[in-house]
């Protein structure tokens, strides 16, 4: 039995427990290739328009993989913690890619809640089942599984940089990159490095989300919004990038709480979708990283004029 | 404290018989209009959905007659609009609005105390004995139900009515009287009256109409302004229209929903192709889709806010349903730069699709 994993959304996060799994229970795992244009063109073109990128990237995946494997492995992640939620897309993701993609193989859809091993346990029994019919393989492999994911590290804290910033957004556009052009080597390359929301404490970011007013409902928003209020106020990083998918809608919330919270502090938004042009993306860095340079170097926080401007009023 | 609250189609004038019952202080804010929509992009984050732009245009022109108190339900689903009161919050206090805001969240996430506290902010400011509150919330609920029904009726006959527009005018002028009643008893008789005038619109039972289930996100299918009063023109046309998600729906659907026995149709319709709830009104919509479908309808015309997170995976399971069953869906996504000509052009080609469909037995096959 061969099962296909696209390269796609959490994948990037998840794969260590997915694979292992799999590998264990005695199946062949096929892992789409690293995202590239024809698999953008695929997603585009079987995906419904409306959707961000992320998901029409996975679509593509998916296509890419129908005639190479038995069945595909579609993660309906419903949660990773409890009373919080990932997005509405990813509920509805096998529906998503089921009804528009035609002649795909059987499909690994049912439904994920991450919340503890035993919940995710459930998943583990239905999904193993269509690989071998032992429960005692499944335990075992679903053990080994979870062992592997706990021990596996995902994330970039470049020390070797004099400036740094905090790169945010969802995991899927941090680590897939394609998508986003290669922003990490790009900022290397100009001498930055690179913290991500992994190098904060769960209970830093717990105290910085109990201070809201309504607890955020989403894993990535309370995630994104603890790591950066964190790393402002310990200072962990010169500036922020936040790298989101046009038409996101935790993003056009979370973009706002995270600018009320830090104010003046250095902040930029990437928008990535499919026309994006690298020219510009590589502008928007440039003059980004130039304003942190010229920010360390001469900075009095005074402009010529001899009024302090603050970031958002738009002076950048 | 003068409370307002944001404009939700109908849910005006249940407020309207509730706060006028309890003898508090209130401001309706001015209807939907273009300006409403102007102040609201103005100041609201660019990505953000339709509803809350208008809902932000609703505050500032309700702010500027006075209103110092925001009432507004939230929601814990995957859905943004429960993160609206905390982002509102923000931008009117930015913009120097001294606004407070009483956030009706459900009881699972803020604790029961928490809820009746939020409550009393707003019930402690009436002089009546408790009987003579709730009274006045049944007041409200019998209020909100009778507009949906006016609004049922009046959209369901269009298509059969003798004189063109009738039921429009008698359906616009049952709001703008229900509007002026001062006491909650009398907008009850008042629409209960114009409940029996419909029965009395001359009607041709013979015509078999064009009809329409109109589904979607729920605040764009119930604010007639976001949806460019879709409905009024389906009115105009002569063409029967249909609608599920209602305030009164919404209401019951609620309370209900602890007991689980909430909306079991929509349910049992949306199982074939959407099994779990995924948030927002998703799962509604497939199960109105087919629903509209068994029912006999002509066709279905699906509306969302762009950007809306679960309307864009019922978009992608809608045009499978519309293959299976071969039944036409359209879907019309609105937002602050929707032109209304392109818009009409949309509409009336779908509308000519379907009635070339009833008029030749071979469309279709």
């Amino acid at each position: 039995m061969k099962i296909g994993i696209p390269k796609g959304l959490l994948y990037y996060k998840y794969h260590p427990f997915f694979m292992t799994f799999f590998t264990e229970l005695g199946a062949e795992t096929i892992v789409s290739e690293d995202t590239n244009k024809s698999i953008l063109d695929l997603g585009v073109k079987h995906c419904v328009d409306e959707a961000c990128m992320p998901v029409k990237v996975f679509h593509g995946h998916v296509a890419s993989l129908r005639d190479k494997c038995d069945a595909i492995l579609i993660p309906r992640i419903m949660q990773i913690r409890k009373r919080e939620y990932i997005c509405p897309k990813f509920c509805g993701l096998p529906e998503m890619v089921v009804y528009n993609i035609p002649d795909l193989p059987a499909v690994i859809s049912e439904p994920i809640y991450a919340t503890d091993d035993k919940r995710l346990y459930e998943w583990a029994k239905e999904a193993g089942r269509l690989v071998t019919r032992d429960r005692n393989t499944i335990r075992r492999a679903f053990e080994k599984a979870v062992s592997v994911q706990n021990e596996y590290d995902i994330g970039i804290n470049t020390l070797s940089y004099e400036m740094k910033v905090a790169l945010a957004g969802h995991p899927y556009n941090i680590y897939d990159s394609y998508s986003n052009m290669n922003i990490v080597r790009k900022l290397n390359a100009l001498g930055i490095g690179i913290i991500t929301e992994e190098f904060v404490d769960e209970e830093e970011v717990d105290s910085e989300v109990g201070k809201l007013f309504k607890r955020p409902f989403w894993t990535f928003a309370r995630n994104t919004y603890g790591f950066l209020a964190t790393a402002y106020e310990k200072k962990l990083c010169d500036g922020v990038i936040y790298i989101s998918s046009f038409a996101c809608g935790i993003d056009s919330v979370l973009i706002e709480l995270v600018k009320e919270r830090i104010g003046d502090f250095p902040f930029m938004v990437l928008k990535i979708d499919e026309h994006t042009g690298e020219a510009g993306v590589n502008t928007r860095i440039e003059a980004f990283v130039d304003m942190l340079e010229r920010r360390k170097t001469y900075e009095d926080n005074v402009p010529s004029y001899g009024q302090c401007v603050p970031c958002s009023q738009g002076s950048f | 404290m003068k409370i307002t609250f944001p404009h939700m189609g109908n849910v005006y004038l249940a407020v309207k018989a509730l706060f006028d019952g309890l003898g508090i202080e209130y401001v309706i804010p001015p209807k939907n209009s273009k300006k409403t929509l102007e102040i609201g992009s103005l100041h609201s984050p660019e990505e953000i959905c339709l509803p809350y732009k208008i809902m932000i245009g609703n505050y500032v022109q309700a702010a500027e007659m006075g209103a110092d108190t925001v009432l507004l339900t939230g929601s814990c689903g995957p859905c943004r609009f429960g993160e609206y009161c905390e982002m509102q919050m923000n931008l009117l206090n930015k913009l120097g609005h001294d606004f407070k805001f009483i956030v009706i969240d459900a009881p699972g996430d803020i604790g029961v105390s928490e809820l009746f506290n939020r409550i009393a902010e707003i019930s402690t400011k009436s002089r009546m004995s408790k009987h003579k509150k709730l009274q006045c919330v049944k007041y409200a609920l019998d209020v909100i139900n009778l507009t949906d029904k006016l609004d049922a009726k009046a959209h369901w006959l269009a298509g059969y009515e003798r004189k063109r527009e009738e039921c429009k005018k008698l359906l616009h002028a049952s709001k703008r009287d229900a509007a002026r009643c001062s006491n909650p008893k009398e907008m009850i008789k008042l629409l209960k009256d114009y409940e029996k005038k419909f029965d009395n619109v001359e009607l041709d039972l013979d015509k078999d109409p064009v009809k329409i289930a109109i589904i979607g996100e729920i605040y764009t299918v119930i604010e007639p302004f976001s949806n460019l009063y879709i409905e009024d023109k389906l009115m105009s046309y002569g063409v029967s229209t249909r609608r599920e998600l209602t305030p009164s729906w919404w209401v019951k659907n609620m309370v209900m929903s602890p007991t689980r026995l909430n909306s079991l149709d929509l349910k049992r319709h949306s199982k074939e192709y959407l099994r779990l709830e995924i948030g927002g009104h998703a799962r509604e919509c497939i199960g109105e889709a087919v629903m509209a479908y068994e029912d006999g309808l002509d066709g279905a015309i699906q509306i969302f806010p762009m950007g809306c997170m679960p309307e864009i995976v019922s978009k992608a399971i809608l045009p499978r349903i519309s293959k299976d069953k071969n039944f036409p869906i359209m879907t019309l996504v609105v937002d602050e730069m929707t032109g209304e000509a392109g818009y009409v052009t949309r509409i009336e080609a779908f509308l000519d699709l379907l009635e070339r469909r009833k008029e030749h037995v071979l469309s279709g096959s």
